[in-house]
Formats: C-alpha cells, structure tokens, sequence
C-alpha cells in the first residue's frame, strides 16, 4: 500500500471534531460580523475615494482660484475638473461593480482574480488623481513662471522648479511607501496564492 | 421565506460541520484561530447560502466556499489574541476509544500538511477527502491536467515530509 493510503484510511478513521458546534450556536456565528479581506478592501477603498476628494476642503479654494485667475488658469482648472469628476464617477462605479462581482462560490483562481482586479480600480483611481495634481502642480508652475518672467532671474526660476519639484515627489513618494506597505500587508497572502495558482496555468 | 432558508442552512451546516473543521485544522495552528476561521467559513457559506441552487451536493459546494475562505478571504482578526501552539492537538480528545497509533498517525499528517502551502494544502485535502480530479479542477479554477501535475508535486512534497 502506497504510504499516502495508509495515511488517507487515518484521515478517515479521525474522530469528529470536539469542538462540535449545536445549530443555536452556528446561528449566532452566521449572523455575527465578516473580518474578510474583501470588506477591508471596500472600507479602504471608500476612505481613499472619500479622503482624496476632500483634501479640497482643507484648501482655502477661494484664494486658490484667486490665485488661478491671476495666473490666467480658470479655464484649464475649471474645465480639467469637469474630467476629473467624470473620471472619479467611473471609476467609483467600477469599483462597486467589481466589488458586486466578488463572490466566494466561484473558483479559487477567479475569486483571486476579482479581488486583485477590485484593488487595481482603487490603485488605478488613486495614481489618476496624483497624476491629475502633478499636472496641475506643474501648469501652475510654468504660469507662474510666465506670469511673473520680468521679476524672475534665472536662480528664481530654477529655485521655483526646483522646490515644486521635491514637493512633488516628497508626497509622491510618502503616498507610494502607505500605499505599499497598506496593501502588501493585505494582500500579501492573496497574491502569493494566486503567482502559485496561476503559474501553474501558464506552465501548459 | 427567509426563516425556511435559515433552518434550511442550519441543519445543512450542522451536518457537515467536520468538513469545516478539518479546513481549519489544516489551515490554522492554534485553537483560537481555529475558531476564528470557522467563524468566518460560517458567515461566508451563510452569506451565499441563498445562491446555493441544490444542483449539486451541499458538502460539495461548501468545500468550495469553505477553501476560498481559508485560502483567500480570511484575515487573523482582532476579535482574539493568539494563544498558545496547539501542536499537541487537544481537538482530538473524544470519549469513543481511539487506536493509538492512528492518532499518532494522525498528528504526524496534520504536522507535515501544516508544512505545505495553501494551495498545496487544499489539494492535499480534496485528495484526502477522495475528490474527483474534476471537481477539484473546478473547485481551484484550474484545469485538469494541471491539477493533476501540481497533485503529483503535492503528494510527492508530503511524502518526503512524512518519511525523509
């Protein structure tokens, strides 16, 4: 007999566990509340959506479109941010939709899937808007560089570029490192799994 | 309605509750985190009771709930501290006489399944509990014939823990 059928007739013969649960008690269990991974996923993926857009209200926006206007820049914010609110509508829908569509009857490698695919939105969303505040960063710096070319000598200029510069990869990269360590202490587990599950698809 | 589907999933969960057990016997080290797996295999299968159509065996499609829940769902959570190893196994006292060398037996294949990882260990599980290549190939989404080469590399891996 192979060793792994020795092994199997045990595996059958093993008592029930003694921690039998009566149906009183697996009532209260099912009604208690979820820790999933996947209810993390959507509270953080809210918050990020939530907090991202209302960094706006600790802006004096008053004084910023002041500053705006005086740059000559109403327009490109004001048109800029019609598309990014388009942009922040689509991406919240696809989030819920693909949220919607993670379901634990499915195939472990399709659960995977959906559930990184659920993250990506949000990552997707969140390297849009960064990418939206760079760009709006980088406009306001070369109009105010224009705006103000006869006060500025050359060490100005490179100065002004210089400091919007490292303020912009300072944030950048401190909201890479959160993001990083956030979602590898997740995630990490899942992403192992599923490298494991799929490397297996793709080796034939 | 709602509370015929409610009796309905308790006596349904009730009866096959070892298969529940052994998941996170497999998948977990310590009794509290035992428990808390089983928690929340209880709330998913609960969750998505109501999408269970009864076209196939229930145990068969909680196997399948109750392996993504250990594999991908689950997180330790904060509802208990960890405690001490169970190594030892004290899950096993039972009244009904037990062979001896078959509950060592036994420790030893939890210990050396404890040393594969979780795809490797729901493998070795449907294996155990005598699965069809097809459905364990529909319970991984993989298909049949990698699910029998990576059965191989899992049985193979087991063995050499087993008997070095």
């Amino acid at each position: 007999m192979d060793l792994l059928d020795k092994y199997k007739k045990v595996w059958k013969n093993q008592p029930e566990d003694a921690g039998k649960r009566s149906t009183v008690e697996i009532y209260k269990l099912a009604q208690s509340k979820s820790s999933s991974i996947v209810k993390w996923i959507f509270i953080i993926g809210i918050l990020e959506f939530v907090i991202l857009n209302s960094l706006y209200f600790f802006i004096d926006m008053d004084e910023a479109y002041a500053e705006y206007e005086k740059l000559g820049l109403i327009n490109f914010i004001f048109y800029s941010q019609i598309v990014a609110y388009s942009i922040l509508f689509y991406f919240l829908v696809m989030f819920y939709l693909n949220y919607k569509r993670i379901s634990a009857t499915d195939s472990a490698i399709n659960l995977m899937k959906k559930i990184i695919k659920t993250r990506k939105t949000v990552r997707n969303y969140v390297l849009f808007n960064l990418g939206y505040m760079a760009l709006v960063i980088v406009v306001a710096t070369i109009a105010s560089i224009q705006t103000n070319l006869e006060d500025l000598n050359n060490k100005k200029i490179l100065f002004i570029v210089f400091a919007s510069l490292i303020a912009t990869l300072l944030i950048l990269g401190i909201l890479c490192l959160f993001y990083q360590l956030l979602y590898g202490l997740l995630l990490k587990k899942l992403n192992r799994n599923y490298k494991e599950l799929a490397k297996l698809n793709t080796n034939s | 309605m709602q509370k015929d589907l409610e009796n309905k999933f308790l006596l349904d969960f009730e009866e096959n509750q070892n298969i529940v057990h052994k998941i996170c016997s497999i998948y977990t080290t310590n009794k509290d985190a035992h428990n808390d797996l089983f928690q929340e295999i209880t709330i998913q299968v609960w969750k998505n009771y109501v999408k269970f159509r009864g076209d196939s065996k229930f145990s068969t499609w909680m196997y399948r709930v109750a392996l993504n829940t250990a594999i991908s769902l689950y997180r330790k959570s904060p509802r208990k501290v960890k405690t001490q190893d169970y190594s030892s196994f004290a899950y096993k006292i039972e009244s009904t006489p037990y062979d001896d060398t078959e509950e060592k037996q036994l420790k030893a294949l939890y210990a050396a399944i404890h040393q594969l990882n979780d795809i490797e260990k729901a493998l070795i599980f449907l294996y155990l509990e005598d699965k069809p290549y097809k459905e364990i190939s529909e319970t991984l989404g993989i298909t049949n014939v990698n699910a029998r080469v990576k059965m191989n590399r899992a049985k193979e891996k087991l063995k050499n823990i087993l008997n070095p």
